[in-house]
């Protein structure tokens, strides 16, 4: 115990003694940075100029509690400049740059205390507590980060090589497009014109039916007129309908839909109550608002409260906008703008149904303004190479000339010019026929695809190549959250998906995703979000926060943001706060 | 072109869409429909047929009858006598009551708005004991009134009016035009239908028409200002008269929660105070109050309004008058006449009557930081290390309706809120305080324990037929506690003790929101007028008072919490005369728009003239999201509202003050760290609006009374009588024209440099800082040096700015107190008067040196001392006592933003309780 105490006793007097040291030589150089100790060295030598060069000080004018230069640098060691600098050493930790704001505020801001000095609050120092913790976890940090790096480097190989394939692929691809569009092209030509001899002989045979359907026309035609007028009629009734459908977007005849049917529409499925009025009302005065007279107590409070919290009652409404905006956009931008014919071949099968059910689904939307995402049954892991198996099998050369040689045999078998056509033929050109353009497509097909994803930016050294085709989920509360990077990003309540925003690009030099342009938020913006990343051992996703309505925020972990720099720079600052420690603890 | 299809639809959309959500114009009624409105907008001009008989003098009062001159038989109006009571107040404060006699038999008393008058007003009664006849158009009672004032009441036709002795000339008066009506109480008969409906709500009026109206004139008037609270201009623009199409509502006082109000109307908005002040070169300010919480409409009548009749009305032909009609649904006459005849005469009278300006904390008068909503306790502390992060200061941090459980106030939502005391002791040690919303609806939920108290106890506001009222507000279903009875105020109080309220600490300040009231499902979003309050008094009776009394509550309850050490804090959106006694107020839910930064500064000092010194708009605008230049012109001008407090509402994005990208951050910061330079300032204002009720944000003409050029001017005003600010309204302005009243120059906050008085300079915008001046002749101390909240400035040394007039002379105060306490009532207060002339400053004690004064200390110093307007030359200066010289040098005007170069007294340090002189050498 004892010979333990004595090296101890000594130290403390050591530590004693620096603090007293450091105090009288204090004042003076309080709050500097060593960074700066070489610009105050000129002081020795007569007045310097502040760092902005606006003015000049001498060595008593620094630290004298009195502001002579406006960017403070006569007064690192006061608060007498609003747009000053202390430094405190915090010895065992890491060294702070704080606002001159902090300085004898009476609030504890560096660990060593050495913002509080006028004796007025009394800051105990806790740099060593708090650098140990602070070593602690920035090791931990360090050691994930090295982990992070190795697979990071492993990621970037992968996708180097994944790339290279995919672009192999590529040009082969399109090679054989070429070949098979020839192919086609010349078995279409085959199959028209089988198909042409095959319509002169139904013409044929239809004239010969005509007599006999000319007497059966007669007695259609006196049913017909009574069936006009019942037309007529239930076109009056429709009147009001057409209207509800034109508030829902129906793009015919709303220019001239003037106000006043706006305002029938509006009142449509509220009973029209009689007013009762003492002093009638201005007629000018009627627009285009809500009518609330008829509401009962409890509605009328809820559609009024409803204006100030811009939800609930307004439901209605927000869909409807929502609704439209989708549509809308999904005309000229997102990931529904496959719909022109030469891509519409390029998504899985999955995908390629859900076009085709967007197609018959579209004007349906376009009345009922139903929430665009929220009916679709959309799977984004299905967008990538789910199935391309017998497309890659296209590649195989020798299957290649397989066909051809069959094609040939074809052409040279069939008679072009024999009537009637000879039905084994047309069959079996028919099914070559089908089935080239059924591979032509599914070549195109994924060479659309390829492009598409060739396409995008996976980063400097294309470290988010893994991103693609994968959608990371986070659950809270009743939301689950799916973010697809490169795609799009949703947010799930049981059976309806609002979508958050469509991929849009990397920002903050790939450290955040932005997806934009999501659903239209009632009253408000369109949704958007931005994901931000940091180094991670796994692609986890945590903590998706709304900080503004409609503004979502979202944090990743992931390997791709482990960089060597930043490890560098760990590494670097653990190092300072070893070197920065008071050696005596390390014995302790 | 054609717009593709598609576009079409989604326009309509968009129009609809827009239409739908601003304000509705009619949901609220207009004057047309509202009878007694309309009764009294159609009369004519001398058709009260009512004149003074048994005029006698008793009890220190005129006493008169007003009778009817003939029977009309066919009236169905009761034609009983009424009574007049006329008495005089200390201080130029006359004081009318015309209500139906007290000996006969009344179906109903009628209502007098209790507890508005201050019990020391009712002391400062002159007992008079004389009264003379003389003939002035016709017998006349003349009374004293004050010093060089009389009181007259002309018997017939009944007119009743304030004069200058000395020149006979009048200053105000009533019933001048005969427009005087007073609806009696009657007994219902058979076949009277007194139902009133507006929309789908029925008003029952059980009592039938009551309503009261009378024409008031203002002589040697330019303008009239006043009656808040409209979006519109500080000089009140006529209503009534030739050549008005447009603005043809009177003004409204009916306190409405109004959705996105317009800033162009004369609707009534949240509160209401019928006090109404004039101004004209020719005689100076008068004022008229009228204490009535009924539902009135004002209209300001434009000079030759009555020039179509053929009255026989002799008025003295006096140009500068301005006649007003005012018309209120029930209650009794109680005029108070003001004399004036200085602005700041008028607004001392009146607070004499309704209370002076409670004294705020030092921390609430500086900057607040509020959101619909700051979700939990992880983004409370976010937003508040963030602010320290960017080096921001602010003091305040708000909570909305979202903190709550439910909506049912004094509860917290545990899982957003699980440890509320915890985090306001988190922020109460950067000497930080947070503030929650709570609001009068109370919510129906038997497991709500202040609501099963309240109905258990009876507590609620009945609806006519005697049950609880039931409305609608926030949390859904809900009922409104009676806060006209006075036990029940104080049962409201105890909710906001420690115990009672779970989760607060003496740190957290109240905020009450929707205490128009706001009722969702109510006629006009409000109360029924025929719900009952406590002695059956009826809801229209008193309605615009609501509001007032449930800060007064609340107000009193953070009182009793502090055993009555603390000074109270509490914002209200509904107000009334006197609310000036309970806590600040602010003009509601405003837009991001640059209007509607406009209308702030008509309608702050409108609040301020009418007693409401601690008032503010949202920074920023409520509704919408602001421009990120208009937010940042919002927060210069801002800056210098008396309550300065950023909002939004939770639709907006987010605009906490470094969203905005690195230099808007910066101007921002400099724009809140202008405010606690000033914190000093301020703080020496709010004392003197404490003392004599002068507001800390005044009118220019207030400073300048004589300068006719100032009195329409709503775009500036002046911060005491030292700083004019003037807001930029438009954007990417690059000139602006500043009107700089007077005669002395004013010095540029931006630069130093003198602008002339009495000009209107073609003043070039910077992006700093909104046009701001200091005025020749005054002395402002500041505190320079940025801490993260007023609590940490404690200590810090002083800037004196002097600005010197053209004699070279300067003078200003200083009011220092522990910023919390009630302690200062006693004494406990430094209070310096800074005075310069002949090349000397000198400090010397302003405060009255009766017992007390040291029992508040300072150690602060002065560091600085800046000197505006000084021949140049100056070297040195020589301190006393001591015999120290110090340097004089040039120096920046603001160190931040390195603004100025002007001759500055270095490191003085004298200390600012100390007497002292400062000799320029």
């Amino acid at each position: 115990m004892e010979r333990r105490a004595v090296p101890l006793l000594l130290l403390m007097c050591y530590a004693l003694c620096l603090a007293l040291i450091d105090r009288s030589e204090s004042l003076h150089s309080n709050g500097i940075s060593p960074q700066d100790e070489n610009y105050y060295k000129g002081l020795s030598s007569g007045a310097i100029k502040c760092k902005d060069g606006s003015k000049k000080f001498t060595k008593d004018q620094l630290n004298d509690d009195f502001c002579d230069c406006p960017d403070g640098s006569d007064e690192p060691g006061t608060s007498a400049c609003p747009n000053g600098k202390f430094y405190c050493k915090n010895a065992g930790h890491i060294p702070l740059s704080i606002y001159s704001s902090r300085v004898n505020d009476r609030i504890c801001d560096c660990c060593d205390g050495s913002d509080e000095y006028d004796g007025k609050t009394k800051c105990p120092n806790t740099c060593w507590e708090a650098g140990k913790v602070a070593r602690e976890k920035l090791n931990k940090k360090i050691a994930t980060c090295q982990e992070g790096v190795t697979l990071r480097n492993k990621e970037v190989e992968e996708a180097k090589l994944a790339i290279a394939k995919e672009e192999t692929e590529l040009s082969k691809l399109k090679n054989e497009k070429k070949i098979l569009k020839e192919l086609v092209e010349q078995l279409k030509e085959r199959k028209e014109q089988i198909e042409k001899a095959e319509e002169e002989e139904r013409l044929k045979r239809e004239k010969e039916e005509k007599d006999q359907k000319e007497s059966e026309d007669a007695k259609v035609e006196t049913t017909k007129s009574e069936e006009k007028t019942e037309v007529q009629e239930d076109a009056v009734k429709n009147h009001v309908r057409d209207k509800i459908g034109l508030l829902n977007g129906s793009p015919s005849d709303v220019v001239e839909c003037p106000d006043e049917d706006m305002d029938k529409i509006e009142h449509e499925d509220q009973s029209h109550k009689d007013e009762v009025e003492q002093v009638p009302e201005d007629s000018q005065e009627k627009d285009t608002t809500e009518n609330t007279e008829s509401l009962s107590k409890e509605e009328l409070g809820r559609v009024i409260g409803s204006r100030w919290l811009g939800k609930k009652s307004e439901q209605a409404n927000e869909e409807v906008d929502a609704g439209t905006k989708s549509n809308y956009d999904s005309n000229d931008e997102g990931p529904t703008d496959s719909h022109e014919e030469e891509y519409h071949g390029y998504d899985s099968e999955d995908d390629e149904h859900k076009y085709e059910d967007d197609e018959t689904e579209d004007p349906v939307e376009d009345l009922g303004g139903e929430d665009h995402d929220s009916s679709s049954s959309y799977k984004a892991e299905s967008d990538d190479d789910s199935d391309f198996s017998d497309v890659t099998a296209t590649s195989n050369p020798s299957w290649m000339e397989k066909i051809q040689q069959t094609m040939k045999s074809i052409f040279r078998s069939v008679n072009l010019f024999q009537t009637p056509v000879n039905i084994s033929d047309a069959v079996h050109i028919r099914k070559e026929y089908d089935e080239s353009s059924a591979k032509l497509s599914k070549v195109l097909s994924r060479i659309s695809s390829l492009e598409k994803k060739l396409k995008q930016d996976f980063g400097p050294e294309k470290e988010f190549y893994s991103f693609y085709g994968q959608c990371f989920e986070s659950k809270q509360k009743k939301y689950t959250y799916k973010i697809c990077p490169f795609k799009e990003a949703t947010q799930v309540e049981g059976y309806s998906t609002t979508r958050l925003g469509n991929w849009d690009k990397f920002e903050d030099s790939y450290r955040t995703l932005q997806f934009s342009s999501g659903d239209k938020c009632w009253n408000g913006p369109d949704r958007s979000l931005k994901v931000k990343l940091r180094c991670g051992l796994k692609n986890e996703l945590t903590d998706v926060d709304e900080p503004s309505r409609c503004e979502y925020m979202a944090f990743l972990s992931t390997p791709a943001l482990c960089l060597e720099g930043k490890l560098k720079e760990l590494q670097d600052k653990l190092e300072m706060m070893n070197k920065e420690q008071p050696q005596s603890h390390d014995e302790l | 072109m054609r717009a593709p299809p598609l576009l079409y639809p989604l326009l309509l959309l968009l129009l609809l869409a827009t239409s739908a959500y601003s304000w509705k114009k009619e949901e609220f009624r207009n004057c047309n429909q509202t009878p007694f409105c309309k009764r009294a907008r159609s009369r004519k001009p001398g058709s009260c047929n009512l004149h003074a008989t048994d005029v006698s003098i008793s009890d220190g009062d005129l006493i008169a009858k007003l009778v009817p001159k003939e029977e009309n038989p066919e009236s169905e109006q009761p034609n009983k006598p009424l009574v007049l009571t006329l008495s005089a107040y200390q201080d130029g404060v006359m004081r009318v009551k015309i209500d139906e006699d007290q000996n006969l038999n009344r179906p109903k008393k009628r209502f007098e708005v209790p507890e508005v008058i201050e019990e020391d007003f009712l002391n400062k009664k002159l007992w008079l004991t004389r009264v003379k006849e003389e003939e002035i158009d016709g017998v006349s009672s003349v009374v004293y009134l004050s010093d060089g004032y009389e009181g007259v009441l002309r018997h017939d036709p009944f007119e009743v009016f304030v004069r200058e002795k000395s020149s006979g000339k009048r200053v105000l008066s009533i019933n001048s035009n005969g427009l005087f009506d007073f609806e009696q109480l009657r007994e219902k008969k058979e076949g009277d239908d007194w139902e009133e409906k507006f929309r789908s709500h029925t008003d029952t009026r059980p009592y039938g028409p009551q309503s009261i109206s009378f024409d008031v004139s203002f002589y040697g008037a330019d303008y009239v200002y006043g009656i808040p609270e409209h979006a519109t201009s500080f000089a009140l623009k006529p209503t009534r008269g030739p050549d008005m199409e447009e603005f043809s509502e009177p003004y409204r006082l009916f306190n409405l929660d109004v959705f996105e109000y317009l800033h162009e109307s004369p609707f009534g908005l949240y509160g209401s105070i019928p006090f109404m002040i004039s101004h004209g070169k020719a005689r100076g300010s008068s004022g008229f109050f009228w204490l009535n919480a009924a539902e009135m409409q004002i209209d300001v009548l434009g000079s030759g309004w009555n020039s179509n009749e053929s009255s026989n009305i002799m008025l003295p032909s006096d140009k500068q008058r301005i006649d007003t009609l005012w018309m209120s649904e029930a209650g009794v006459v109680d005029a108070f006449f003001f004399v004036g005849p200085g602005p700041k005469d008028v607004v001392r009278q009146y607070t004499s009557v309704t209370g002076r300006p409670s004294m705020p904390q030092l921390f609430a008068t500086a900057y607040h930081q509020c959101r619909w909503n700051y979700r939990d306790e992880e983004d409370v502390y976010n937003v508040d290390s963030k602010f320290d992060e960017h080096d921001i200061p602010y003091d305040v941090l708000w909570l909305d309706i979202e903190h709550t459980d439910g909506k049912k106030y004094f509860t917290w939502d545990r899982v957003l809120f699980p440890n509320p005391e915890e985090m306001q002791n988190k922020l109460a040690a950067k000497g930080r305080h947070m503030v929650t919303i709570v609001d009068p609806h109370i919510k129906r939920d038997e497991s709500y324990h202040i609501h099963k108290e309240a109905s258990e106890k009876g507590y609620y506001v009945k609806d006519a037929t005697g049950k609880d009222y039931d409305g609608w507000c926030w949390p859904g279903s809900s009922s409104y506690v009676d806060l006209l009875n006075p036990k029940i105020r104080s049962w409201w109080g105890d909710k906001f003790s420690l115990d009672s309220y779970t989760g607060s600490t003496q740190y957290l300040h109240i905020w009450n929101d929707m205490n128009e009231p706001s009722v969702f499902n109510g006629p006009e979003v409000t109360m029924p007028r025929d719900a009952l309050h406590h002695g059956g008094v009826e809801h229209r009776e008193l309605h615009n008072a609501y509001g007032y009394y449930f800060q007064m509550a609340t107000s009193n309850g953070l009182l009793k919490r502090g055993d009555g050490k603390d000074r109270p804090f509490v914002l209200g959106r509904a107000f009334f005369a006197g609310s000036q006694r309970y806590g600040a107020i602010w003009t509601g839910d405003n837009t991001a728009e640059w209007e509607h930064l406009r209308v702030s500064v008509p309608m702050v000092l409108t609040l301020s003239i009418s007693g409401i010194v601690f008032s503010g708009a949202d920074v920023g605008g409520f509704f919408g999201n602001p421009e990120t230049e208009l937010l940042v012109r919002w927060y210069q001008l801002g800056a210098y509202y008396p309550f300065f407090r950023g909002h939004a509402h939770h639709d907006t994005k987010r605009r906490e003050p470094w969203l905005f990208g690195e230099r808007n951050t910066q101007l921002m910061r400099e724009a809140i760290h202008v405010r606690y330079m000033y914190l000093p300032y301020f703080y020496t204002l709010f004392r003197e609006a404490n003392s004599s009720g002068t507001p800390v944000a005044r009118p220019l003409w207030m400073e300048f009374p004589g300068d006719e050029k100032s009195f329409s001017n709503d775009e500036a005003f002046m911060v005491g009588n030292g700083l004019l600010v003037q807001g930029i309204y438009t954007e990417r302005a690059k000139h602006v024209s500043v009107y700089l009243p007077g005669d002395e120059s004013w010095y540029d906050l931006r630069s130093g440099f003198a602008y002339k008085g009495g000009q209107t300079h073609k003043y070039e915008v910077s992006e700093d800082s909104v046009p701001s001046f200091q005025r020749a002749g005054t002395i402002i101390p500041r505190k320079d040096r940025l801490r993260r909240s007023s609590t940490q400035m404690e200590n810090d040394p002083y800037t004196l700015v002097i600005a010197l007039n053209s004699s070279q002379a300067a003078e200003g105060e200083l009011y220092i107190d522990d910023g919390k306490s009630f302690e200062f009532k006693q004494g406990a207060f430094i209070h310096r008067r800074f005075t310069f002339s002949n090349g000397k400053l000198t400090s010397s004690n302003s405060a009255p040196t009766s017992a007390g004064n040291d029992r508040f200390s300072s150690e602060c110093t002065v560091e600085r001392i800046i000197l505006l307007g000084l021949s140049p030359g100056a070297k040195t200066a020589l301190v006393e006592p001591g015999n120290r010289k110090v340097e004089i040098e040039l120096g920046p005007l603001f160190i931040q933003g390195n603004r100025g170069s002007v001759l500055t007294i270095r490191k003085p340090n004298v200390r600012i309780a100390d007497a002292w002189s400062i000799q320029i050498l």
